[in-house]
């Protein structure tokens, strides 16, 4: 492995894998509601998405109007949506739904992680990179990956003075020039990143007319994920969450700003990456999905299958994958659940081979699960 | 010292201190809490003679600090040159007898590591002993005197992974570190395995609990089996089969683990907590006709002595010495070590029976030890061990000073599959931009919890070209010389040279 190759002088091939976690059991049936289904607007007289009011799919579904943003995505056929998609636990608790699926089933390390694992030893410093605080549990284990709230965090600085120190980054570079093994590669391709990195106009406008919301940290993480993938440093995979999503009470005022952030942000970035949306996927996930009626108190309790967007990276979009049995009282599960019909697995996988992963390392991301990939690019 | 029953603690804590014969130990467990909150009074003292070595190259007493201890701090030089390499040598391969009140001290406050029956740990938070397991795995190589032991406890934790993230592991790692890493780390290599095998952890990890065959159709569960073979003895090419993996299953069905239900694998649901999680045979769930091996019968009806004869044929094995042999070679010569020490260590590893200290003596001994100075490259946990000893640092080992692992991807007990850590510089290369700024903020007391007293070392060891000396073990050379005096910060950039990533 050469070292320099992974960072081309020119832009990379990289594809970049962006995972964004809306926290809290997002309400699919609100992100994506079943308009055309009487039994949706039965379960749901209150909190129902209109039809009149939603942005139209295909026959069945329309989008919440405040994921207005995401209309063009789905028209050009860069976003594809599975409904019904979760995880095999059934405990309803955040927790334990979170941690299985962001470990990939009960296993050891993060299925992101054990995904960069299988790729070799970290070609880059930014191969993965989390826009928290801390690192997710979906990317435990990795080789190599920052959790990081500003780009900034990505330069040899004193944090106390937060000025460059360039005395030691030159004699430091100096030292590393003289070395004669491995160490010399790596030392000047982890110049050439943090040379890109500083390069980067963190203020600069962001391209096509692309407008994050200044006061989002999701827009802004957003942004910076963009800035990193458009300046070729090797960025592999990237983690954001988006939190907030646990409605059983006054639902709409709850969600109803998170949707318009959620669309917003990845209608900026998608126009902000241009051409480089082809080869970057974005996956959005959630732990489960909500209760199908709506509680007393104009919200939704815990439920099991939810919703899941692939946006970008070549998958052939403008479709509802993975099969809608409908809305009938006799399907619901346990307490009036829709049920799981597509393992987030099987939305994964075929995006983690579209990004380099071979039928081996699946297994190796995904252990003890028979993957049926859902056909996201055909 | 002594287990702790942790409802023992838990009620003793408090009204012991003033009644208990054991108030000293009490006093002294407080006081490290104490001084783990404000981080302070772990210094190692500074006393005795500080003088590093005056050599240009890594000479012999340089070289064994380099390998056999997560590096040298202010006066190990010293102490190592004035004694003599092999006494040294010696020193380390008997850590009962070192006194280690300072470790000790660190870890005081984690009695979770001490804490038995096992099953109460599941009185705890899910989320609450593998942080502690994480703190006390940093805190030991940075403060123990047990070096060598400590390093070798970091190489079997790798070869034996286990990843608390899995399932009941998180409960569970805290004893499969103390019952089999550090009970056996320089021990006999078949206790250590057989213990392994019935470590609950490990039963967990790689599903030997579920490895059951109750009825004719009923297939073991091939999982340890294989990674027996493949991982923790023979290697993957050493020549056992698929066969031989369904064999072994075979041996091992029946050991499983009491849990809270039975849920179709375990014993039966169980009161009081205390056994959970205890090993138990179960016969009815044993495979108990004939098997063969790698080539030797085990003849029907041994029930659960299968075990001992399979850990004794595994471990016995030839590949299993040459598996080792390479692995603790790579460990402490190259990562492509010369053939003939692999060989001679092989072999002292079978002529002793897995006697891991006959093992090291003979690799120490060896002259492609000797010769590989300098050679080998730190993975991140041992650089940043290495930086922490080599400044004389206090740290709490929690979140500031993990953050900066978790950067460069080598957190302890945090390597998902069971192959551990990568022990090949490849792995490591893309961590450089995180090792130099961890120096950068360990050298300016930029890192939470954690804390040197820059003035106070350079001012003992003689100015900043004895702490060049001191930090790279050697004398600098002309053009280190020239960096460090342009650098602005002579420290950071010891820690963050090429040199200093080396050992």
């Amino acid at each position: 492995m050469s070292a320099t190759a992974n960072l081309s002088p020119n832009r990379d091939d990289r594809r970049a894998l962006v995972v964004v976690f809306l926290r809290g059991a997002a309400d699919g049936l609100t992100l994506v509601a079943p308009v055309a289904d009487d039994n949706y607007h039965k379960f749901r007289p209150r909190l129902a998405v209109k039809k009149s009011n939603a942005v139209p799919l295909d026959d069945t579904f329309g989008l919440h109007p405040n994921l207005r943003a995401l209309q063009s995505a789905w028209q050009e056929g860069d976003l594809a949506i599975i409904h019904g998609a979760g995880g095999e636990s059934d405990t309803r608790s955040h927790f334990e739904a979170q941690d299985l699926m962001e470990h990939g089933g009960p296993a050891a390390g993060g299925w992101l992680g054990r995904f960069l694992r299988t790729r070799g030893p970290a070609p880059s410093p930014l191969a993965a990179v989390a826009l928290a605080p801390t690192l997710p549990e979906s990317l435990s284990g990795a080789p190599s990956a920052a959790a990081f709230e500003s780009l900034r965090e990505f330069a040899i600085t004193d944090a106390r003075k937060g000025a460059r120190q360039e005395d030691f980054a030159r004699e430091l570079q100096r030292l590393y020039a003289l070395e004669k093994d491995a160490l010399h590669d790596a030392a000047s391709h982890t110049f050439e990143a943090l040379r890109r990195i500083e390069a980067i106009d963190t203020k600069a406008p962001p391209a096509n007319g692309a407008v994050y919301e200044e006061k989002y940290p999701f827009a802004q993480g957003l942004r910076q994920i963009a800035q990193l993938i458009k300046a070729d440093v090797g960025l592999d995979a990237a983690s954001i969450d988006l939190g907030g999503w646990d409605s059983h009470f006054t639902q709409q005022t709850l969600i109803e700003p998170l949707m318009l952030q959620l669309a917003n942000g990845l209608a900026a970035f998608r126009r902000d990456l241009g051409p480089r949306l082809a080869t970057t996927t974005v996956v959005v996930m959630t732990e489960f999905g909500r209760r199908v009626a709506e509680n007393s108190a104009f919200g939704t309790d815990h439920g099991r299958g939810g919703a899941m967007f692939v946006m970008g990276g070549g998958v052939k979009g403008r479709r509802v994958l993975g099969g809608w049995p409908g809305l009938k009282p006799e399907m619901l599960e346990g307490p009036g659940d829709l049920p799981v019909w597509n393992n987030y697995r099987d939305i994964l996988a075929p995006v983690l081979t579209q990004h380099g992963a071979d039928t081996a390392s699946l297994a190796q991301v995904f252990p003890d699960f028979p993957l049926q990939p859902l056909p996201l690019y055909s | 010292m002594n287990t702790t029953s942790r409802r023992e603690f838990l009620i003793t804590g408090a009204s012991a201190l003033a009644l208990s014969g054991a108030i000293f130990q009490s006093v002294q467990g407080w006081l490290g809490d104490l001084q783990q909150y404000t981080g302070r009074n772990l210094q190692r003292p500074l006393s005795g003679p500080l003088t590093p070595s005056a050599s240009a190259q890594i000479d012999p007493a340089a070289h064994a600090l380099n390998r056999w201890t997560f590096g040298p701090g202010p006066g190990d030089y010293a102490r190592v040159a004035a004694m003599g390499t092999d006494a040294f040598l010696e020193e380390q391969l008997a850590p009962e007898k070192i006194d280690d009140g300072l470790c000790d001290r660190a870890i005081a406050r984690f009695s979770e590591c001490w804490w038995e029956p096992l099953g109460e740990a599941y009185e705890e938070d899910a989320e609450y002993l593998p942080p502690v397991l994480r703190r006390v795995a940093i805190l030991r190589p940075v403060y123990s005197r047990r070096q060598l032991f400590e390093v070798m406890c970091e190489f079997w934790s790798d070869h034996f992974n286990i990843d608390p993230g899995k399932g009941d592991c998180r409960y569970t790692k805290i004893a499969d570190d103390r019952d089999v890493i550090r009970a056996h780390a320089l021990g006999n290599f078949r206790e250590m395995v057989r213990a392994s095998a019935l470590s609950p952890a490990m039963l967990w990890y790689l599903d030997g609990r579920a490895n059951v065959k109750r009825t004719a159709s009923e297939k073991p569960n091939e999982n340890y089996a294989r990674e027996l073979m493949e991982l923790h003895t023979l290697g993957v090419h050493g020549g056992y089969t698929q066969h031989d993996v369904m064999e072994v299953a075979r041996c091992l069905t029946g050991w499983t683990i009491l849990a809270k239900k039975d849920d179709g694998f375990s014993g039966k649901l169980l009161s009081p907590l205390k056994d959970r999680a205890r090993v138990v045979f179960r016969k009815d769930a044993h495979d108990n006709a004939a098997k063969q091996v790698l080539g030797q019968s085990i003849p029907a009806g041994l029930g659960e002595d299968d075990l001992d004869r399979v850990v004794e044929i595994v471990t016995s094995h030839s590949s299993t010495a040459r598996f080792i042999a390479t692995k603790l070679c790579v460990r402490f010569i190259s990562d492509e070590p010369p053939p003939a020490a692999i060989d001679a260590v092989a072999l002292a590893f079978a002529d002793s029976q897995g006697d891991i200290k006959a093992t090291l003596r003979t690799l120490f001994a060896r002259p492609e030890f000797h010769a590989s100075t300098g050679m080998k490259f730190k993975r991140p946990f041992h650089y940043v061990v290495s930086a922490l000893r080599a400044t004389n640092a206090e740290t709490d080992a929690d979140r500031g000073l993990l953050s900066y692992l978790e950067k460069m991807g080598q957190v302890p007990f945090r390597y998902p599959t069971p192959d551990g850590y990568p022990a090949r510089a490849q792995h490591w290369h893309a961590t450089l931009l995180w090792r130099w700024k961890f120096a950068l903020a360990l050298a300016n007391n930029r890192i939470k919890g954690t804390h040197i007293a820059r003035q106070e070392i350079i001012a003992r060891l003689g100015g900043d070209h004895a702490l060049a000396a001191t930090v790279l073990n050697r004398q600098p050379n002309t053009e280190e010389s020239d960096a460090l005096g342009k650098s602005g910060d002579n420290l950071a950039l010891l820690l963050a040279s090429p040199t200093f990533q080396r050992c």
